[in-house]
């Protein structure tokens, strides 16, 4: 008997159909029943015995589960006998909720399992049984992975490490996986994918596939991520995006400025309807204002006039007595006035002395007195008639005198009297006309005034005003706007630059990051690629030879001999017959010597440390990449945010000020229109006076000159009248004179004779007084002098009487000439004063009157706009769909008086709602066509719903406003970039995962090969060879997701910095790169679709083709072969290529110590394959330790190879019994 | 004349495709890669190379407002006459959609069942719709639909969405209010013989 270890037994107690079952395996064994008696069933219960594994034995979805049909009661067990080299141990599997395991350190005994009824026992009592008995049994195993461990030999517990089939290596599970993979394969025909399956099964764990419904989610995010982007970034969007923002900004600003107005509207409405009774009333109190004004200006007007005319009156008494004193005083002058007064000054003086004289003469003519006497009243008498006739003719030239006196004093008084009616009559004229004049020069006067007032009168006042202060408050409000904008761009440059340095910051640590990461990792691949080039040329270096020959040589060569020569492979070793261990025959004591030699185990364990700290390497390149990434991000939120919210500010302060621009121009221009329409109204006023001001100036200039002809006329009468007064004046002064003067010569005459009868009688007195003695010479003297005093007294006497008139009118009237001039000055200034205060009160009425006028004009203008504008806007604006628009805004709206009347704000609000929405409908458009250029549920989220409301589209533009500010683009595309780093990344690492396999595929191919080579066909030459050989895989998406995981290796670290990098100068490189990454993901995307396949698995890989000769037939390199030969060949040649896949993989998963075990080989149908081919695939099997159980469907002879043949046979009540059959094994 | 020799983009096959079949290529289009499609075409180096290339079989490439359609080179005048009389029922679908009340632009996403309820609250658009000839849909829905697959048969609209039955207006869209406003309305009443009619400039 062999000590190897191997499944001796399984028992099978109330298992599925079978109550009591015990099959001995320790040989080839064969079933034999027809179907569905449980054969299948049977075989899967040994196949769980190695692999463990309820799930993968074949059982199909519509079946029970393993658990449930095999283990029906509490008192199922499954029990596996295991012979060792010393004594067997078995394994009992029962099903406590799930199925677990005991170890039981004994040989199998159906004793410790039934009681003496033949019943079942439970597995409490199985395990009291066990332990009274003394018999070790562990504890419960809870997992299959740990009943895999212990039976593999890898369990580290040193109670259950004993209970081990084999020796694993950390491959053991391929030997359960090969195991069931030959179980499950049923196909007859001979597929290298069947056995591309069966190895890569074998090697693979649950992890080493690559799901591809993952990866193409992770493609087509990153797809739908980049078309976003790329549309994003395409010149319409951008264009789109600018006209979007334009419009919006348009859009807004029409709408704020239909609010404003609907509210100025409202305001004006709502001030019409209260202001209505009020203006009303104020106009009326107006009108009576003007009224009384009007009353009491007439009233202080005619006491004025009533002074005026006393006053007047007053200055024409003085006036003519001035000129009336004057005249009297020039005729006086003409009359040499002053000489005769100054004469008749000396009349006194001439009378004394003529006194003088007459006592003189008569105290010399007293001697000769009685002569005298004769002689004088002769000469007396003659003096007397002389004097008598003087008398008369003087009298009656005084009577001349008189008459021709009174006459002319008549005709003076005629003309005096026509002149006075004359002059009253011109008096009545001109005043008349100067009436006329005054009231005109008065009108003239008004008007001027009037128009002083006009020119002094601010029209629209209060307009003008209002929009001056409007503007100086938006001027001040547009200054401080441009400050705080100013600051806010300041603050705009200052974050950009923050922020740029710190992108700056990140970018040059992730590069500098990228560069350490990529030396470090070049650095680990050249030392990979060192371990590499070891294991590759080991086989044919010194060290595989050892390997192979020399048993523990680590122990010995390996502690002395250079690593270097180890792996030379020009030192062609041979084995000399010497064994002793010795260095060119010295012996040395090597057991304190350091090894210096690594197992190929230690070279691999150091390539994969070297891969797993590259991995470890990146795995933090990742994660710095995150992290920058993140903070790349927190800075783009952070400055994002702060730059969105302040360019945000900047370009509410710039809408603002453009709007107060607007707004500043527009006042202008309203304020220019104020003040032209001001100007206007005065020049309108103005040329109504000035119209009126021309036709008085003519009227004047017509009354001036009818005064003017008056005048004339006047004068001319005057004239006419002076000259007939003078020349009647004249002609009776001439025959005053004239009668007089021949009165005068006959008195002279007449006076003549009686000097000359005087004279002689003087003489003769003189004679007689000569005679008597007395000097009559002295009185001669004395009486010349007499006669000279006489005649100068006479002289004086003749002018007596104008001096007299003279004196009397100077006392009366040329004394007090100043003061009459004084006072007619007087009464002109108060005259003159009243004028002045006749017109300064008129100037004063006028502008009142004006004013009130005005007031109340603007009242009625008021009145008639507010009634007007309350019915345009009940007629023509409130039913229209802008008052629904805007009715809320309208209607809330506080009474407030405003510039603008409610006609022009209900016209101007359906204007501006037509143009509203004419750039509304523009900017939809923009907003639905740029929409429209993304994916429906694009990762932007730019999507507008086709009825959508107005707010939902500002809504939109804000967000896009936002979007661009905050720069959230960029953070997109550093995502996506990101996201293409990442996906390039993951998918390298699953191909480099999945393609470190491949060498193991090349291992276990050349094993295989070598296997087939081995074989000895030698015996039947029935097939003569059977080669196999490893191709590149042909699978297109594998062959992409090698391309990218060769770009990546070429590459490096994708961090696509170039990734819709539009720096020209310093990212064409990148960019190049980026685009060659994103053009692999676009294939191979379109691939897996085409393909549709569900993951790439390690047998996608690698394509395996075969070789195989049997008799004359060879079939030639190829994939698949249906037909070798027969069926049995066929069966034959599949069952050696499942046995030398097992047998290879036991090889490969098994401890190089662990030698002595042998496993089954589970192949259900081999019913017609030939008793020949039997014994051979038998013997083949045999060979490699491997040993067979197979179903037959009935006794044909076949079963007489096997060690142990079983027949299946169902009961009457449904139960299945396994029996031995008796037969006698030719021995293969 | 070698394909080769004018060194055509490698999807010159799916432009001819779409566009001999009298289809256009929208720049917003998304099926079947029409937006790339849009972008090699508008690539004016791609641009010269094809009209070079379709030139020699006839087609003549014309560029739209971000979009793309073949005119053959000498079509008869009868062919011309067809095809105005297709047109002549999208005045009628132009107007329509003109006249909704959120009008329908490039780019407008919607689905036919909100133009028949727009169309079935107001009554104007309701006459405009049923007016609509060469359709025997009962209802207005299907009536929208029927339009809606015309349309996107003639790619000017393209269904996003066959679960919400959404449709997105391609850029092709622009065509057809080019040839509706280039249409001149007439009224002739000289020569004793009254015409009525329209014009396509």
């Amino acid at each position: 008997m062999e000590n190897v270890r191997i499944l001796n037994r399984i028992v099978e107690i109330n298992v599925a159909s079978v109550k009591y079952a015990d099959i001995e395996l320790s040989g080839n064994t064969c079933f034999v029943g027809t179907n569905n008696f449980g054969k299948t069933s049977l075989q899967r219960a040994i196949l769980f015995f190695y692999s463990a594994n309820s799930r993968g034995l074949g059982i199909s979805a519509s079946q029970k589960p393993f658990e449930e049909h095999y283990f029906r009661y509490e008192n199922s067990y499954l029990i596996y006998e295991i012979k060792t080299e010393d004594k067997p141990f078995f394994v009992i599997v029962y099903r406590h909720n799930k199925l677990v395991f005991r170890f039981v350190d004994a040989e199998y005994n159906p004793d410790y399992f039934f009681n003496e009824q033949d019943e079942a026992l439970k597995i409490k009592e199985i395990i009291q049984g066990l332990e009274k008995r003394g018999i070790y049994i562990s504890n419960q195993i809870d997992t299959f992975e740990r009943y895999r461990n212990i039976i593999y030999g890898t369990e580290t517990d040193k109670l259950l490490s004993k209970f081990h089939l084999l020796k694993g290596n950390e491959k053991y599970q391929n030997i359960p996986k090969s195991i069931t993979n030959v179980f499950l394969s049923s196909k007859s025909s001979i597929d290298s994918r069947f056995i591309k399956d069966f190895i890569a099964n074998s090697l693979s764990t649950e992890n080493s596939s690559i799901k591809l419904e993952q990866v193409e989610r992770q493609l087509r995010q990153f797809n739908e991520k980049y078309t976003d982007i790329e549309t994003f970034l395409k010149k319409e969007s951008q264009q789109l995006m600018e006209f979007i923002d334009k419009k919006y900004d348009q859009v807004h600003m029409l709408k704020g400025a239909q609010m404003e107005m609907a509210d100025k509207l409202g305001s004006s409405l709502r001030y019409a309807e209260t202001q209505n009774d009020t203006i009303f009333k104020a106009s009326k109190q107006k009108e009576e204002e003007l009224e009384k004004l009007g009353e009491d200006h007439e009233t202080h007007k005619d006491q004025l006039e009533e002074k005026q005319k006393d006053i007047r009156e007053e200055i024409g008494y003085y006036d003519r007595t001035i000129r009336e004193a004057n005249k009297k005083l020039k005729e006086y002058k003409e009359k040499n006035i002053e000489q005769a007064v100054e004469k008749n000054a000396e009349r006194e003086k001439l009378q004394v002395e003529l006194n003088i004289a007459r006592r003189e003469y008569e105290s010399l003519t007293s001697n000769v007195q009685s002569i005298e006497m004769k002689y004088s009243s002769l000469i007396d008498q003659l003096r007397n008639d002389k004097t008598a006739y003087i008398n008369k003719i003087n009298s009656r030239t005084s009577d001349i005198f008189n008459h021709y006196n009174e006459l002319q004093l008549l005709q003076k008084n005629e003309f005096n009297k026509k002149d006075a009616e004359l002059k009253q009559k011109r008096e009545d004229a001109l005043s008349e006309t100067n009436a006329e004049i005054t009231a005109k020069q008065i009108e003239f006067n008004e008007l001027k005034s009037e128009e002083k007032v006009i020119r002094n009168t601010r029209f629209y006042e209060n307009e003008i005003k209002a929009h001056e202060m409007e503007l100086a408050e938006l001027r001040a409000v547009s200054y401080k706007n441009k400050s705080e904008r100013a600051i806010k761009q300041n603050m705009v440059q200052t974050l950009q630059k923050e922020w740029e340095a710190l992108e700056l910051k990140l970018k040059t640590s992730l590069q500098n990051q990228i560069q350490k990461t990529n030396n470090e990792i070049i650095r680990v691949k050249t030392e990979i690629r060192q371990i590499e080039d070891k294991l590759n040329v080991q086989h044919d270096a010194l060290y595989g030879y050892l390997e192979k020959n020399v048993k523990d040589w680590h122990t010995t060569i390996g502690k002395v001999v250079n690593e270097e020569l180890l792996f030379r492979t020009d030192l062609e070793p041979s084995l000399t017959d010497s064994k002793d261990v010795s260095l060119y025959g010295i012996k040395l004591k090597l057991d304190d010597v350091s090894v210096v030699s690594k197992s190929i185990e230690v070279y691999q364990f150091e390539k994969n440390e070297r891969l797993a700290a590259i991995r470890d390497l990146e795995e933090a390149m990742n994660q710095f990449q995150v992290t920058n990434n993140e903070e790349k991000m927190l800075a783009a939120d952070k400055y994002g945010k702060q730059l969105g919210e302040l360019k945000e500010e900047v370009k509410v302060l710039a809408y603002s000020l453009e709007l107060a621009d607007k707004r500043e121009k527009k006042l202008i221009a309203e304020l220019e229109d104020w003040k032209a329409r001001a100007s206007k109204e005065v020049e309108e006023s103005l040329s109504g006076n000035r119209q009126r001001l021309n036709i008085i100036e003519e009227e004047l200039a017509i009354l001036n000159k009818k005064k003017n002809n008056l005048l004339d006329d006047f004068h001319l009468q005057f004239e006419k009248l002076r000259v007939f007064n003078e020349e009647r004046l004249a002609d009776l002064k001439s025959r005053q004179e004239t009668e007089i003067s021949e009165l005068e010569v006959e008195k002279k005459n007449q006076v003549k004779e009686f000097e000359q009868k005087e004279a002689e009688l003087s003489a003769e007195k003189e004679s007689n007084f000569k005679s008597k003695g007395v000097d009559s010479k002295q009185i001669k003297q004395i009486d010349n002098r007499i006669k000279e005093l006489q005649e100068a007294l006479k002289e004086i006497e003749q002018y007596s009487q104008i001096v007299s008139d003279y004196l009397k009118d100077k006392r009366e009237i040329f004394d007090k000439l100043p003061d009459l001039i004084q006072k007619k000055d007087e009464y002109v200034r108060s005259a003159n004063d009243l004028s002045n205060q006749l017109e300064e009160a008129t100037r004063k009425y006028n502008l009142k009157r004006m004013e009130l006028n005005k007031q109340k004009r603007a009242f009625d203008e008021e009145l008639i706009e507010f009634n007007n504008g309350i019915n345009y806007f009940t007629k023509n604006f409130r039913e229209t769909p802008v008052y629904n628009k805007y009715a809320e805004i309208i209607e809330r709206a506080e009474p407030k008086k405003t510039n603008y009347s409610v006609m022009d704000l209900c016209t101007q609000l359906l204007k501006n709602d037509s143009h509203f929405n004419e750039e509304y409908g523009a900017f939809q458009r923009y907003v639905n066509e740029f929409a429209g250029k993304f994916r429906l549920d694009n990762h932007f989220n730019f999507m507008i719903r086709h009825d959508a409301t107005q707010a939902e589209y500002e809504r939109f533009a804000q967000n896009l406003r936002s979007f661009i500010n905050e720069h959230k683009i960029e953070l997109s595309i550093a995502e996506t970039a990101t996201q293409i780093g990442l996906v390039t990344d993951s998918i390298a690492t699953k191909v480099k995962e999945l393609s470190n396999q491949q060498d193991k595929i090349q291992h276990i191919i050349s094993l295989i090969a070598e296997d087939f080579k081995k074989a000895e066909f030698e015996e039947s030459k029935l097939i003569e060879f059977i080669k196999i050989k490893l191709e590149e895989s042909d699978n297109k998406v594998y062959k992409l997701l090698k391309r990218i995981e060769e770009f990546r290796e070429e590459n490096g670290l994708v961090y696509n910095e170039g990734l819709f990098n539009t720096d020209f100068a310093t990212g064409t490189k990148s960019r190049e790169i980026s685009n060659r990454a994103v053009k692999l993901l676009e294939q191979l995307r379109s691939a897996i679709k085409e393909q549709e396949q569900e993951e790439i698995r390690l047998q996608d890989l690698f394509e395996l083709k075969f070789n195989i000769k049997e008799g004359m037939n060879e079939t030639g390199w190829t994939h698949k072969i249906d037909s070798i030969g027969s069926t049995g060949t066929d069966i034959l040649v599949k069952a050696i290529i499942y046995i030398t896949l097992l047998h290879v993989f036991i090889k490969e998963s098994s401890h190089r110590s662990s030698k002595d075990f042998k496993v089954h080989c589970i192949i259900d149908e081999v019913g017609q394959i030939s008793a020949h081919y039997l014994r051979e695939l038998l013997r083949f099997a045999k060979n490699r330790n491997i040993m067979m159980i197979n179903g037959l469907p009935n006794k044909s002879g076949l079963e007489s190879h096997y060690k142990y043949t079983y027949q299946f046979r169902r009961e009457d009540n449904g139960n299945v019994r396994i029996f031995p059959s008796i037969v006698t094994e030719v021995q293969a | 004349m070698e394909e080769n020799s004018f060194n055509l983009p490698k999807q010159t096959h799916d432009i001819f495709a779409v566009m001999a079949r009298g289809n256009f290529i929208s720049s917003n289009g998304t099926k079947d890669n029409m937006g790339r499609l849009y972008d090699i075409i508008n690539n004016p180096e791609n641009f010269d190379r094809l009209q070079a290339y379709f030139n020699v079989i006839r087609y003549n490439i014309e560029r739209g407002n971000n979009y793309f359609y073949f005119s053959k080179l000498n079509e008869p005048n009868s062919e011309l006459e067809k095809k105005l009389e297709r047109f002549e029922k999208y005045i009628d679908i132009i107007d329509l959609f003109a006249s909704m009340d959120n009008k329908i632009t490039i780019g407008t996403r919607f689905r036919p069942s909100e133009i028949a309820e727009e169309c079935n609250a107001n009554v104007r658009l309701k006459q405009k719709l049923q007016k609509i000839p060469l359709y025997r849909s009962e209802t207005l829905h299907n009536k929208v639909r029927e339009i809606c697959d015309l349309m996107s048969r003639d790619s000017f609209l393209e269904m996003e969405d066959e679960q919400t039955e959404s449709y997105k207006v391609l850029d092709s869209y622009t065509y057809l209010l080019d040839v509706i406003n280039s249409i001149a309305i007439y009224e002739e009443t000289g020569n004793g013989e009254e015409t009525q009619g329209i014009i396509y400039n």
